[in-house]
């Protein structure tokens, strides 16, 4: 006769096993999360302003298209600008899921289990928006199609070692992989859904993006086994993805581009951008739809002490290009290095090194740690400062090169702007479509720490207040 | 064949049941669970899940595949760029790696869906939209002479409701 | 068997067809004007000597300044492409400047007058021609009845030639006096002391010959006298390192003859004349120094560097007040020195001023008007109303003035006034004949049927002598018929004018295919001006001197009305498509304004208001503006762009009668307001980066290299000979090995033979002079859009509505720009006034490298660039994308981006508004939106000459062929061919002491060598 003991403790939110006290039983679970999927009036709201902002984005494009890229701010040499720095910067958000859902899977980091829905879904979306900007910074947008291997009759191929290329692998497949793991993860929780659903219609549709799924043990032992491979495949992925996208910088001889520091810089930039942006959706939806006990403090502290520690990554970073630059001796760099912090550039540059390196530090203190406000407010400037990393990397690096006759500036269009806007509608357009139709916790992973009903409750003490952590340490 | 369908409430209950019904033979026990426990493998035993297996062979073709669009191309139509060699398999690596994880990972999608028998159109009997929610169901698949004895032994370990089903 | 075809207006193609459609043309060209009938004829009958896609070429001089260089222009089916040097014609040699090269856009200007107009209610309306010569008659009649016909004026654009001759003599028919042949750019003073001194008005001046030349404010490279040849003189002068001659510029401003100075001596305006003085010892040196405001330590070097080096050569120029006196004096100078016959040559006297007369006589012209004394005004190319110092007040007296004909070509503000348009036939249309250098006459011959519907002028004014009744005839019979025969003597028109002169058709025949031929034309003792003592109009105040100029391209405003000479920045300021006033740093610190910041110059005859400019190269108490823009009726590029300096020029001239340009008083204010300095230039030092770099003679001499023959990682070179970087080699992959089996078309012994070569280019910085003639070379021969037209910017940016907008984002698309460094410490804005001490000047043209390992290449996604076999990086327009990879990767940033549709008909920014795309060459694809596009060695050159080759069955010989901004540099500072053929000049060059190549520790392996300048400074003794 098994025996099953569960002992009450303090969750250690670094292992599988954190405790939700606060969830009672699985019941809850569903409830709580499926009363999220209510449409209201905010939600419509934001809706419409995010799609306000993507026509605002579309219509800047179309004229530029029809215009030509004159209309954006380009400035010779500053060949690459906005479009190509916000790439870099949805790219980076998007690694966040990913890593979340993966990598801390792979390490039994409990405290993803009730963030990793809403990160996953972020990757895909930030993906999905990252993706149109190649496309967008084209000087011939039709043409993109050229970069893609396909068999034509004019037996021409792209031309392999071009980093640009390396991306179009790099990005196709991380978007598929990761819409793949949000969906396979997603399965089960349409299931649910599908059962919980009264509306004849609705439940028919769900029974088909369910497939059917029927929670047997049988489904649960392979789906448990292709889910661990997939976090193991995704994870040298997540890691290889922005890795590609440095070498579109670090394979050039521009200076303050041409360094190996690039891929772990970037890799660790990314999921710093990317944590910092689940902080700014998760926060405002935990305490929007009430889910503090299932996203609790200790959950938050935890992430927060990930973003820390990337953020000391990528300061490190900073630091270590100065260096090179004046170790290395070569006086184009030092130049150029020089003028990005305290020439052309240092207002740019100082943004970054104050939103990127600086603030942050502020998560040393657990008190900040645990305020979700706080946390919030950090996260906007840290995706202010990492738009403000990629801007720095571009657009000094191209304003400053070799050449002293082609020294130029650069500022941006309302062009610009608009689509750069308008790619914030692209993104929250899907999310907020996400959040209303399919559950942003995972359902069933949570009920996986969620103590289930048991005959002999000897051992086990359901929640109880003292289990149930505020939202400052102390208060009640 | 038929057999029956038994509802539990509570996790050590289901699982008690299943052990004493897997020791008595009475036949073929399909679990229903809300969310999978570790509990239910120590009590079945089940075989190992191949999809591994997916992966592996999956992303060693995709891997192959990815090195070789690239080498192909650059010598179908020698060019040199930047006096680099035709095909320089090193950056090529990048092809084999990133091919290599998305053949590799859409077979292991592909070997849950065959294993898991997913996707199917119709639910299979003995099913409850409870099995979803918080209750935890053993359908047990046996010979009508031994629906009596199933039910009993489920009804013990405190079924909270068991029914026939065909 | 005809194809009727729909009319249209100027599409590229139907035009082309339109071309093939003449049959039968007169003369020995197809022609394409605008009246043709819009019929598909096939080559049933072909036009003389023309093939669909074959070029013609057709000798004839340039009359785009007075110089009157033998050109070869290019036609291809019917229409003049490109315009090139005469190699055989001796004053230019082969070398074309940049205006020369845009007389193509004179001809093909689109806001050319399409035939002839007349003045009907206020507004000109078009007219025929039979109506436009009646009209002619019934003014002169009408003048001539009038009784004042002995005012009359007529005001010719000064050229060579027999148009002088003829139209005094039509003139003296009419009984008016003679013409007045104008041009508002010749130095009169130096015309002047030349007749006085030499006894011809141009002698060749020999550069080569002089061990130092001492400059007068003469700016002999830019827009002073003959530019082309004083160019070729001193680059090749120069070009021989050893004994080349040490050039010395004196003068308030800098100009380009300045910046190749190797020293400068800042003389306040006016002044040179006491440095003559002192060298010419009539002053003291302490003297001389307090004129000029120069420390003595230097005037006393010069004197003993012009005692101890000889020959030497001293040329004065000069605008100011006392410009005649300062000639006078030099020349006596150089008669003293013993210069005259050794490095100046009256026995090979130019022609090109000859004729010519002082603009003081407008002086006079304006009275008479103003007095309404004057019944008819004729003007003929030049442009007074403009071009006239605003003081003079020649647009207000001509109104008075009953009968306005202009034979312009051009709309501008002189034609804007007349009542009777009959444009004249282009340069490159008509008929004529110069005298370019005494003995030698240069023939001018029609190109290509004329674009519009114009008409000769001197064919026009004998119509208008014919018809009969003739109103201007006398009434007396017998004068009638005297009148008659004088009529008669003249051929039917101008072509048999020439004829007649040369002794008959024949002769003219025989003449064309070279353009030239010996004998001279009849010297015109042109009316001298009334020279005055030079009196400024008002009283003088003001705290700074306003030094006025023109440079080649806008010269005194002609160049205005054609894109590339708006877009070719100035060789010193590299401004285009504005004005700007240029102070010096501390000045600009004492008036608190910076760079682009706006400034009013106020003088007696008027203000400008403009953006301020920070030149270090003018003194601080001067402010310099260039005159030649900010035209009010000159066509659409020239109206409404930058500032009109004419109209700060009181009517004052220097003792000669010319236009006293330099010494006006000035004030200067700042202004409210700010606009973007119109400049390609980032940075215009090097920070240490040795892109242009130079040694002087002694360094040289000791045998100093920066060119060493091995270097880190440097490609093994046994695989191609010649340039250190064959393309093959470069490769490290299979190509780096001989023995590899898969280079295909990379392998020498390949069918196609590619491999063997390495096309290269050398660029000699001690020749180059940075004139930029090249860069509009290379406009003309790949057809690159110019992009700075007020409305070729950015539609919807109302901060960017001012021409050259594009400009100010640097998106000029010049394939090949003049870099011009300053060898100085700090930036403009700090730089501090020392008259001892000014930076040396470097001047490098940069272009697509070609580089062996080319950085843009490998980082294309779609193979859109890449390395040919003969190692010339390519560009592939129709599969490029526009990831502008390439560009962010180009370590000498020579990619340019079409950022907008510049060769797409429908649009603004449409670059080639018709007929200007009469002029794309055939053999160049016009780039479409979106695509990058860069220098590509004239690719199509040199795959014409490979078909040549292959089609007569042998080998390239060396030299054979070159690009078009080799061919067209005064100063043959460039050179191009194969670099593994040891036939081509290249190759020794290549391994020249001076070779280098511009970031060489990239490894870029360039095809680009430049050969070090050479700097000469003041020998031991004399202090620079």
């Amino acid at each position: 006769m098994a025996t099953i003991a569960y002992e009450p403790r303090r969750p250690n939110i670094a292992s599988a096993n954190v405790q939700l006290p606060a969830v009672p039983d699985y019941e809850h679970v569903d409830d709580a999360i499926i009363a999220t999927l209510k449409p209201t009036k905010a939600w419509f709201a934001m809706l419409m302003t995010a799609i306000a902002a993507l026509g605002l984005g579309v219509a800047a494009f179309l004229y530029q298209v029809h215009q030509g890229l004159g209309v954006a701010g380009y400035n010779p040499p500053v060949m690459w600008g906005v479009y190509i720095i916000t790439f870099v910067f949805w790219v980076g958000i998007g690694h966040a899921g990913t890593l979340i859902s993966a990598i801390l899977f792979l390490f039994r980091a409990g405290f993803r289990t009730t963030i990793y829905r809403c990160a996953e879904a972020m990757t895909v979306f930030a993906v999905m928006t990252a993706g149109l900007f190649p496309i967008i910074h084209l000087g011939r947008p039709w043409k993109f199609f050229w970069l893609i291997p396909y068999p034509n009759w004019r037996l021409l191929w792209p031309q392999f070692k071009s980093p640009l290329v390396w991306d179009v692998f790099a990005i196709l497949t991380y978007l598929t992989i990761s819409s793949t793991f949000l969906y396979v993860g997603l399965i089960p929780d349409i299931a649910t859904l599908r059962d919980r659903e009264t509306n004849p219609v609705r439940k028919r549709i769900l029974a088909l993006l369910s497939f059917g799924w029927r929670n047997t043990e049988r489904e649960w032992r392979h789906f448990a086994r292709a889910y661990l491979f997939l976090a193991a495949v995704s994870t040298p992925l997540v890691l290889s993805v922005h890795s590609v996208v440095s070498f579109d910088f670090a394979m050039a001889l521009t200076p303050g581009w041409h360094t190996t520091i690039f891929p772990p810089y970037f890799v660790a930039g990314a999921i710093f951008s990317g944590i910092g942006m689940v902080f700014t959706i998760i926060i405002p939806i935990r305490k929007y739809f009430k889910l503090q006990h299932f996203v609790t403090i200790n959950h938050l502290d935890a992430a927060a002490k990930l973003c820390l520690a990337t953020s000391m990554i990528v300061g490190c970073a900073y630091l270590i290009e100065f260096f090179i630059a004046w170790y290395g001796g070569v006086q184009v760099e030092q130049d150029f290095f020089w003028n990005r912090v305290f020439g052309q550039w240092w207002w740019a540059a100082w943004i970054m090194i104050t939103c990127n390196m600086i603030l942050p530090l502020t998560l040393f203190s657990q008190k900040l740690r645990r305020n979700p406000a706080w946390l919030f407010i950090l996260s906007i400037f840290i995706n202010i400062g990492m738009w403000f990393e990629r801007f720095v990397i571009v657009v000094p690096s191209l304003s400053h090169e070799f050449e002293p006759w082609m020294w130029t500036t650069y500022a941006p269009t309302w062009v610009d702007y608009s689509i750069l806007i308008g790619s914030f509608g692209w993104f929250f357009m899907w999310f907020l479509l996400f959040v209303r139709q399919l559950p942003v916790i995972a359902l069933t992973e949570v009920k996986e720490i969620v103590p289930p009903r048991l005959k002999h409750a000897h051992a086990h003490t359901p929640a109880n207040a003292e289990d149930f952590e505020p939202e400052m340490p102390g208060d009640r | 064949m038929r057999g029956v369908v038994g509802h539990f409430r509570e996790l050590d209950s289901a699982v008690e049941a299943i052990e004493e019904l897997k020791q008595s033979k009475l036949g073929d026990l399909t679990v229903f669970t809300p969310t999978p426990r570790h509990e239910f493998e120590h009590a079945l035993h089940p075989p190992k899940s191949p999809v591994r297996k997916y992966m592996l062979f999956g992303g060693l073709a995709g891997c192959v595949f990815g090195y070789w669009i690239a080498v192909w191309a650059s010598n179908y139509w020698p060019l040199v760029v930047g006096g680099k060699a035709f095909s320089s398999w090193i950056p090529y690596t990048i092809f084999g790696f990133e091919v290599f994880v998305l053949v590799g990972a859409l077979s292991t999608v592909a070997g849950l869906f065959i294993h898991a028998g997913v996707p199917r159109l119709t639910m299979m009997v003995g099913y409850d939209p409870r099995f979803s929610r918080g209750d935890y169901g053993i359908w047990v698949e046996c010979s009508p002479d031994r629906l009596a004895a199933a039910e009993a032994l489920l009804r013990k370990h405190g079924a909270v409701e068991v029914r026939g089903d065909r | 068997m005809t194809i009727p075809v729909e009319t249209t207006n100027g599409v590229k193609r139907r035009d082309f067809l339109k071309v093939l459609g003449v049959t039968g043309a007169a003369s020995t060209m197809v022609g394409c004007s605008t009246d043709q009938v819009e019929k598909l004829i096939p080559y049933v009958t072909s036009p003389d000597h023309t093939v669909p896609g074959v070029s013609n070429f057709y000798a004839s001089t340039c009359r785009e300044c007075a110089a009157g260089c033998g050109i070869i222009v290019t036609t291809r089916d019917g229409r003049a492409i490109k315009i090139e040097g005469n190699p055989d014609h001796p004053v230019n040699r082969g070398a074309v400047c940049a205006r020369g090269q845009a007389a193509l856009q004179g001809l093909y200007n689109p806001d050319r007058f399409r035939g002839p107009m007349q003045r009907q209610n206020g507004t000109l309306v078009p007219i025929t021609w039979d109506q436009a010569i009646d009209a002619l008659h019934k003014g002169v009649d009408t003048a001539m009845k009038s009784g004042k016909a002995k005012n009359a004026v007529f005001i010719n654009q000064h050229e060579q030639g027999l148009l002088h001759t003829f139209l005094d003599e039509w003139l003296a028919l009419r009984g008016m006096p003679a013409h007045i042949s104008y041009d508002a750019e010749a130095p009169f003073a130096t015309v002047a002391a030349n007749r006085a001194v030499y006894g011809v008005s141009w002698p060749k001046l020999d550069f080569g010959a002089a061990k130092v030349i001492v400059s007068f404010a003469a700016d002999f490279l830019d827009g002073w006298g003959l530019p082309v040849p004083q160019q070729l003189d001193f680059a090749e002068a120069r070009g021989r390192i050893e004994g080349a001659p040490r050039l010395i510029y004196i003068g308030p401003r800098r100009p380009l003859t300045g910046l190749n100075a190797d020293q400068w001596i800042p003389a306040a305006p006016g002044t040179a004349g006491s440095i003559a003085k002192m060298l010419a010892g009539k002053m003291s040196a302490a003297d001389a120094a307090a004129a000029t405001d120069i420390p003595v330590k230097i005037l006393e070097g010069l004197q003993k560097e012009i005692a101890s080096a000889k020959p030497s050569l001293l040329v004065a120029g000069g605008t100011g007040p006392r410009a005649l006196d300062l000639a006078t004096e030099v020349n006596q100078l150089n008669k003293a020195l013993g210069n005259v016959g050794v490095t100046i040559k009256p026995a090979e006297s130019y022609g090109a001023w000859e004729g010519v007369v002082p603009p003081a006589v407008l002086n006079d012209v304006v009275a008479a008007m103003e007095a309404g004394e004057v019944p008819a005004l004729f003007i003929r190319g030049a442009n007074p109303v403009y071009s006239t110092p605003t003081g003079l007040g020649f647009a207000k007296a001509a109104e008075k003035v009953p009968f306005k004909v202009s034979f312009s070509t051009v709309p501008d503000e002189t034609t804007a006034l007349c009542d009777l348009i009959l444009p004249d036939h282009h340069a490159l249309e008509s008929w004529g004949i110069a005298e370019p250098v005494q003995g030698t006459l240069g023939l001018q011959q029609p190109a290509m049927d004329p674009v519009f519907n114009t008409r000769a002028t001197a064919d026009v004014l004998l119509a208008s002598l014919k018809p009969a009744p003739c109103f201007a005839c006398p009434e007396n019979p017998a004068e009638a018929k005297q009148h008659a025969s004088d009529v008669s003597k003249f051929p039917p028109d101008y072509r048999g004018v020439v004829a007649k002169h040369l002794g008959g058709n024949g002769n003219l025949q025989n003449a064309l295919p070279t353009g030239m031929l010996a004998g001279s034309l009849p010297r015109r003792t042109a009316p001298v001006a009334k020279i005055m003592k030079p009196a400024i109009v008002g009283e003088q105040n003001g705290d700074y001197y306003l030094a006025t100029y023109w440079n080649l391209l806008m010269g005194d405003g002609r160049g205005a009305n054609k894109p590339w000479l708006q877009e070719l920045p100035d060789p010193v300021t590299k401004i285009c498509w504005q004005t700007v006033v240029e102070m010096h740093p501390e000045t600009a610190k004492k008036l608190s304004v910076e760079a682009g910041d706006h400034v009013t110059v106020k003088t007696v005859a008027g203000t400008v208001t403009a953006p301020a400019f920070l030149y270090i190269g003018v003194r601080p108490d001067t402010i310099a503006v260039m005159v030649g823009r900010g035209q009010t009726a000159a066509g659409r590029y020239a109206t409404g762009t930058g500032h009109n300096a004419w109209s700060l020029l009181p009517a004052s001239n220097d003792q000669a009668g010319g236009y006293q340009l330099v010494g006006v008083r000035c004030t200067v204010a700042k202004a409210d307001g700010h606009t973007p300095i119109v400049t390609t230039e980032g940075s215009g030092r090097q920070h240490g980066r040795k892109i242009a770099r130079a040694q002087t003679i002694e360094q040289f001499r000791a045998g100093e290299t920066d060119h060493p023959h091995t270097f880190i990682g440097q490609a093994p070179t046994e695989f191609l000979p010649g340039l250190r970087a064959p393309v093959a080699n470069d490769a490290q992959g299979e190509l780096g090995d001989p023995k590899s089996a898969q280079r295909g078309e990379y392998d020498p012994n390949h069918p196609s033979g590619r491999a063997k070569r390495r096309w290269a280019m050398t660029i000699d910085l001690a020749k180059c002079t940075g004139c930029s003639a090249c860069v509009t070379a290379c406009y003309a021969e790949n057809n690159i859009p110019t992009v700075g037209a007020e409305w070729q910017g950015p539609q919807l940016f109302a901060d960017r509505k001012f021409p050259g907008a594009n400009i100010t984002r640097s998106r000029e698309m010049a394939w090949l720009r003049l870099e011009r460094y300053y060898e100085m410490d700090r930036e403009y804005k700090d730089a501090t006034w020392d008259p001892a001490h000014h930076p040396e000047v470097r001047v490098i043209p940069m272009m697509c490298q070609h580089c062996g390992n080319a950085p843009c290449e490998p980082v294309c996604p779609v193979y859109a660039t890449y390395h040919t076999p003969d190692g010339l990086n390519v560009q592939v327009y129709n599969r490029c994308v526009g990831t502008r990879y390439c560009s962010n990767n180009c370590p000498y940033k020579v990619r340019y981006y079409n950022w907008f549709g510049y060769g797409e008909v429908d649009r603004a920014q449409y670059a080639f508004p018709e007929p200007l795309h009469w002029q794309l060459n055939p053999d160049v694809t016009v780039r479409a939106k979106g695509i990058m596009e860069k220098c590509s060695f004239c690719v199509q050159r040199i795959r014409d000459a490979e078909t040549l080759a292959k089609v007569q069955n042998r080998e390239i010989q060396g030299d054979e062929f070159t690009t078009a901004c080799a061919q067209a540099c005064p100063s043959r500072a460039i050179l191009f061919g194969d670099a593994a053929d040891e036939n081509w000049s290249v190759t020794k060059l290549i391994e020249d002491r001076r070779a280098y190549h511009v970031f060489e520790e990239l490894n870029t392996y360039t095809a680009v060598v430049y050969l070090k300048k050479i700097n000469h400074p003041a020998p031991a003794g004399a202090t620079a």
